[in-house]
């Protein structure tokens, strides 16, 4: 066992591989409050690469409305049972982590879940947390509440399947940083799928081996974000790469909402895995749950981002979000416009900081008609 | 892993590497038998004439993952030769079939192991101390008599519009097709539930290119009778020597697949020695 610096929880953990962190990491930042779980990402995903023999209920990509949206069913609540009460107050972690919490003669806790639980994808689809009293509707804020939450494979700095492999044959690229599966060396233990706490290693019941998210890699080896962000038709999804915690640089996009603006928030950090995707948290939703799922600073994260547009710096980095197809490396705010490039600054995008506007008279003399405002 | 456990472990297969055959249960005789191999009928009468041997197991526990509860703690080992053939008929109780893959429902599987060179650790070898393995798998010998299941065998309302294999060429549909795509050998199929390995320490367990071992189990009131079988004389290198007068050792692994084992989460035996009569 290696001790390895976890900048998600401020401190050294046990992990059973040397720290050795990719050149560049493959990141992804979701804002939670701009999706509308229309699941285009999902059939984006279905599509590209789990149309085969043995995928067919298969989800790399899902989009859960929490809290009780689950894909496997309780996927969250099964772990943190297991897991118990944990300190977790900033900046430093005082609980366990998932390797460190590791009953005997196991690497890392986990479980399997049962195969009917992956049976539900949409279980508990726009359920709130409860029913409202007549006319309570009217009132704001409303008692009541849900968010959906999309999910990929974290791809993380620390993986649990990786570590749970007793054949190695799940492995973390070093150009990028993505988690990739052997599917020639995988024997189809399964201690993957028990070992990953996110539960986004699958069993394909056809092929008997496992299989998890690629993070679409031939399309990232192409300068391309995935197909998940590409598709995404709220633009809640910005794809590209985090860098490591001693290399941050404030033009990137990613490290500036992850690191700078402290916006995107991990996935349950205290699992330890340090996890690389990241979300804006629901403005709506009340802080107790949000800091069990995103770690502390989710209060000063819904701050920052309700006040994004007295910050040229945050709503120009936001604004990048679904702008292009491309990865964008690093990006700056000139005037009225924001600018994104590739590795090589070359420009890939500009987006306006704010809508043009443009008025229409309402009465048209060559056609004779009035225009009204009726969509 | 801590450091600790860590030196218990390498203390246990270093003991275990030097005190196993001394340990083991009594010298499992391979008697030579005038019958035509290869010996994949569990059920055939030649084995009575081959003594029995029990073999006790113990939980895998010297790499992780472990499964201290292990369900099958005692084997029933017989072995014959014909000159040309090894034959052996590994027997233990087990109350459920497990023939089956879903991702809660494992296989039953049993293994046979022989050492190929130098002094090798019973615990699937070492390195520089290969070894070679034979593994029966019950949910593979279930595809030889039922086919292969697909979807719809497995979730019988399973959805399906169409797959890449039926509206693409071969060569590009094999991208899609995962494991099989790439000739995965718990992928793929084969001619016999009996997978030829060999390995040199755990996680290196490797499918032989060329394979030469059968083998058939039944499954009958509670009990696995499995009989494994492979050429006595080496025909490939890396092949171990069974010929008759040869002294060697064996040693097995068994997997309860309804008790969720699999992989390093088995149950194992030390080396025993084996010796092939003329």
């Amino acid at each position: 066992m290696s001790r390895v610096y976890n900048w998600q929880l401020g401190r050294e953990m046990d992990y059973p591989f040397e720290g050795v962190r990719p050149e560049k990491q493959f990141a992804m930042i979701f804002d939670t409050n701009k999706c509308i779980a229309c699941q285009t990402c999902t059939v984006a995903c279905k599509t590209t690469w789990t149309s085969g023999r043995g995928q067919e209920q298969m989800l790399w990509n899902n989009v859960e409305t929490k809290p009780y949206g689950y894909y496997p069913l309780g996927w969250d609540v099964n772990i943190l049972d297991k897991h118990g009460v944990q300190e977790m107050d900033g900046p430093e972690y005082q609980g366990r982590t998932l390797f460190e919490a590791a009953p005997d003669g196991e690497i890392v806790l986990g479980y399997t879940p049962d195969d009917e639980d992956w049976a539900y994808p949409n279980i508990g689809e726009d359920d709130c947390t409860g029913s409202m009293e007549q006319g309570a509707l009217l009132t704001m804020p409303h008692m009541q509440w849900m968010y959906y939450l999309p999910r990929i494979c974290n791809h993380c700095t620390y993986p649990a399947c990786l570590s749970a492999c007793p054949r190695q044959s799940i492995y973390k690229r070093p150009e990028d940083g993505i988690v990739l599966l052997d599917q020639q060396r995988c024997r189809g233990y399964r201690e993957c799928v028990k070992g990953c706490p996110y539960k986004k290693v699958m069993f394909n019941p056809v092929t008997r081996v496992s299989e998890k998210c690629i993070g679409c890699y031939p399309a990232i080896e192409n300068n391309r974000q995935t197909q998940c962000t590409i598709t995404c038709i709220g633009k809640i999804r910005l794809q590209g790469f985090i860098s490591r915690p001693d290399e941050i640089r404030e033009d990137n996009p990613m490290d500036y909402l992850i690191h700078g603006a402290k916006i995107g928030k991990p996935l349950y950090p205290q699992f330890g895995l340090e996890p690389n995707t990241f979300y804006i948290p629901p403005i709506h939703v009340p802080p107790q749950y949000l800091r069990q799922m995103f770690g502390w600073g989710v209060e000063d994260a819904i701050d920052t981002y309700k006040r994004a547009s007295e910050d040229p710096q945050l709503l120009g980095a936001m604004l990048l979000f679904g702008a292009t197809p491309e990865i964008i490396h690093h990006f700056k705010v000139e005037g009225r416009n924001v600018i994104g490039y590739d590795a090589k600054r070359a420009e890939v995008v500009r987006v306006p900081m704010r809508e043009p506007i443009y008025m229409r008279v309402e009465y048209d003399s060559d056609l004779d008609v009035h225009r009204t405002n009726v969509t | 892993m801590n450091k600790t456990a860590l030196h218990c472990s390498l203390a246990t297969l270093v003991v275990a590497m030097v005190v196993a055959p001394m340990a083991a249960a009594d010298t499992l005789r391979a008697v030579p038998v005038d019958a035509t191999g290869p010996f994949n009928d569990p059920e055939a009468a030649f084995w009575e004439e081959a003594p029995t041997v029990t073999v006790r197991l113990n939980p895998q526990q010297v790499t992780r993952p472990h499964h201290a509860d292990i369900a099958v703690t005692e084997l029933t080992v017989r072995a014959v030769n014909n000159g040309t053939w090894l034959g052996i008929l590994i027997e233990w109780e087990d109350d459920t079939r497990d023939d089956w893959f879903l991702t809660d429902a494992f296989g039953d599987q049993v293994a046979v192991q022989f050492p190929v060179e130098g002094p090798a650790s019973p615990m699937m070898g070492n390195p520089g101390g290969k070894v070679n393995i034979l593994q029966w798998r019950a949910a593979f010998q279930r595809d030889l008599v039922d086919g292969e299941p697909d979807i719809r065998d497995l979730y019988p309302y399973a959805l399906v519009d169409v797959y890449p294999d039926e509206v693409l060429r071969v060569t590009d549909a094999r991208a899609f097709a995962g494991a099989m795509g790439v000739d995965n050998p718990v992928a793929r199929p084969f001619e016999s539930p009996v997978l030829e390995q060999m390995a040199e320490g755990w996680g290196s367990l490797t499918v032989k290119p060329m394979q030469h071992a059968d083998g058939w189990g039944v499954w009958e009131d509670g009990t696995w009778r499995v009989a494994i079988t492979r050429p006595a004389n080496q025909v490939m290198p890396g092949d171990p020597d069974l010929s008759p007068g040869t002294d060697t050792l064996a040693a097995f692994a068994v997997w309860d697949g309804g008790n969720r084992e699999v992989g390093g989460r088995k149950s194992w035996s030390s080396w025993i020695d084996l010796k092939v009569e003329e």
